[in-house]
């Protein structure tokens, strides 16, 4: 009889954790993901089971730190840089349901890094135009110059020229070079690198060559709440102090 | 052939017996309310753990709206995810900050769609519609392809993809030429030793002497690709083989005789691995989902019952 009642206690004990855990689990799909961070309890829960998803699904190319690769163009996730978005958990959780360039209708692909050195840079915007060897080589002193680099001042001043003309790099990466996180275009006048180190050799294979990573859609292969888990726990590594202090 | 059981009982003699505590409370007397109670208790949980599992399945959800929903059309799970970002696109707000109104009116939008895509359905919108049509053909690759475009592949695997497609990962070729132009009647005066012919063009009055002048199709230094189309077919393919200083021999074309002269010609070179990674990743991923695409077409033609009129077989 004993035995009995223990029984029925571990069962009782077992069904209250995952009814706490259901209860809590249906909590965080409710709540807006944004108001999420402010919740600690929460933040907690699913940092504790986006964490193991990360390592299963994410690590492969951003690394169990999360901290990416840039000789793969792979983005660190651990800083404050955000190159989709502004790293609030929504947006997030946007890239990790539809992907970033994942022929997913609803996936981040606005905008791609054309191949200047090819004869279509971009075959889905005929009007983008090749550049000639010597201005693809006059953007990259206007770059360096603009991050406080070493560089030629004539061919820096040219390469501003076909910036914000008929390079057309203005176009995504805006006329101050700062990027626009609403279509991925990365921020050039800072020190943080996609690709590379960011020196001569990094920029004129990304001119001259293009880019377009890709991030795969996870909707139809994860469940929401796997993937809010997941966009909290990449939210809670770039915000060290989040879980403590619940922001 | 005999089967002998042996059960231990041990019987709990009860010398001083509490007359107080009822039978169906103590846990060493049979109780049959006691164990008609446990019973319907456990019938009881059985049926609302059946229930829970019945009505809260993603499949068969019939009472209430799972938690990453906002709501069930016709059983039909309406996202939140989905709602939420509705919500950011029309009015650029989150759920804490949009107001009753606009969230009433996303939802309210998000319904009217729903509907309208099931009646689209009962009426085969597909079978006349070209855009439906087109969006269903690109949601099904989709669908066929999405294993090769989530899957990750091994940096054996792209490496080996790597070498046997060497020549697409190498850079573009950069020339700088001269092609000078003269009259088809100085073609003899031009059939000389390569260094004669490089002396006499570089010497102006000679040129002059010879009506010699620059085309002007080739300017600055050019990608092989620009040059190939400003000095066409012909003069590309001489002038890619030359090299840095070097004249070609004096060709003979319909508007006079051509002789190339290359200041600079930087040839392709093959990418390491490690700088085409990307590209090789990408190519590689194209492959696997062009691969997908046609394997799951054959499976539909097979399974499918196609009939073609008389006059088109």
């Amino acid at each position: 009889m004993r035995f009995l009642i223990v029984l029925i206690m571990a069962s009782l004990l077992v069904a209250a954790v995952f009814a706490a855990d259901s209860y809590a689990a249906r909590r965080l799909l409710r709540a807006d993901p944004d108001a999420l961070p402010a919740d600690p309890t929460l933040l907690r829960f699913a940092v504790r089971r986006g964490r193991p998803l990360f390592e299963a699904r994410c690590a492969v190319c951003h690394g169990a730190s999360g901290t990416g690769d840039p000789s793969m163009g792979i983005p660190n996730l651990t800083d404050d840089d955000w190159l989709y978005g502004t790293g609030r958990p929504a947006e997030i959780e946007r890239v990790i349901d539809y992907g970033i360039r994942s022929r997913n209708p609803k996936a981040w692909s606005l905008a791609i890094m054309p191949a200047y050195a090819r004869p279509q840079p971009n075959p889905a915007d005929k009007n983008i135009q090749p550049l000639k060897p010597h201005e693809i080589d006059d953007v990259i002193e206007f770059l360096m110059r603009l991050q406080g680099r070493q560089a030629e001042t004539a061919a820096a001043a040219r390469g501003a020229g076909l910036f914000t003309g008929h390079g057309g790099c203005y176009d995504c990466h805006s006329l101050d070079a700062k990027g626009d996180s609403a279509i991925g275009a990365p921020n050039l006048s800072d020190a943080i690198t996609l690709y590379g180190d960011g020196g001569r050799e990094a920029l004129h294979m990304s001119i001259a060559y293009g880019r377009q990573g890709v991030c795969p859609a996870w909707v139809n292969r994860a469940s929401a709440a796997s993937i809010r888990e997941l966009a909290l726990y990449v939210y809670s590594i770039s915000h060290p102090g989040a879980i403590q202090h619940g922001y | 052939m005999s089967i002998q059981f042996h059960i231990r009982v041990r019987f709990n003699m009860v010398i001083d017996q509490e007359p107080a505590r009822a039978p169906w409370r103590d846990p060493s007397q049979i109780s049959t309310a006691r164990s008609f109670v446990l019973m319907a208790a456990g019938v009881l949980i059985g049926l609302v753990l059946a229930g829970y599992s019945l009505f809260t399945a993603r499949s068969a959800t019939t009472l209430f709206v799972p938690a990453e929903d906002v709501a069930l059309v016709n059983q039909q799970p309406v996202s939140r995810a989905d709602y939420l970002a509705l919500l950011q696109t029309l009015y650029g707000v989150d759920l804490r900050h949009a107001t009753q109104e606009q969230r009433r009116k996303v939802l309210d939008d998000m319904i009217r769609e729903e509907l309208f895509v099931q009646r689209g359905k009962e009426l085969d919108v597909a079978a006349t519609d070209p855009d439906v049509r087109s969006a269903l053909v690109n949601a099904v690759e989709l669908e066929i392809a999405e294993n090769a475009i989530t899957s990750q592949p091994s940096e054996a695997a792209l490496r080996q993809f790597y070498e046997s497609h060497q020549d697409r990962y190498v850079s573009e070729g950069v020339m700088r030429v001269r092609d000078l132009v003269f009259p088809a009647s100085e073609l003899q005066e031009l059939l000389t030793e390569p260094e004669a012919l490089k002396r006499a063009i570089d010497d102006a009055r000679t040129l002059a002497r010879l009506n010699g002048r620059d085309s002007g199709k080739t300017k600055d230094e050019e990608f092989y690709f620009a040059a190939k189309i400003h000095l066409g077919d012909e003069l590309f393919a001489a002038a890619r083989d030359l090299g840095d200083g070097a004249v070609s021999k004096p060709m003979q074309l319909p508007d006079g005789v051509h002789v190339l002269d290359m200041l600079r010609n930087k040839r392709p070179v093959p990418f390491s691995f490690a700088a085409a990674r990307a590209q090789v990743l990408s190519d590689y991923r194209n492959q696997s989902v062009d691969k997908l695409k046609s394997s799951g077409e054959s499976f539909l033609r097979r399974r499918a019952n196609v009939l073609i009129a008389d006059d088109l077989r």
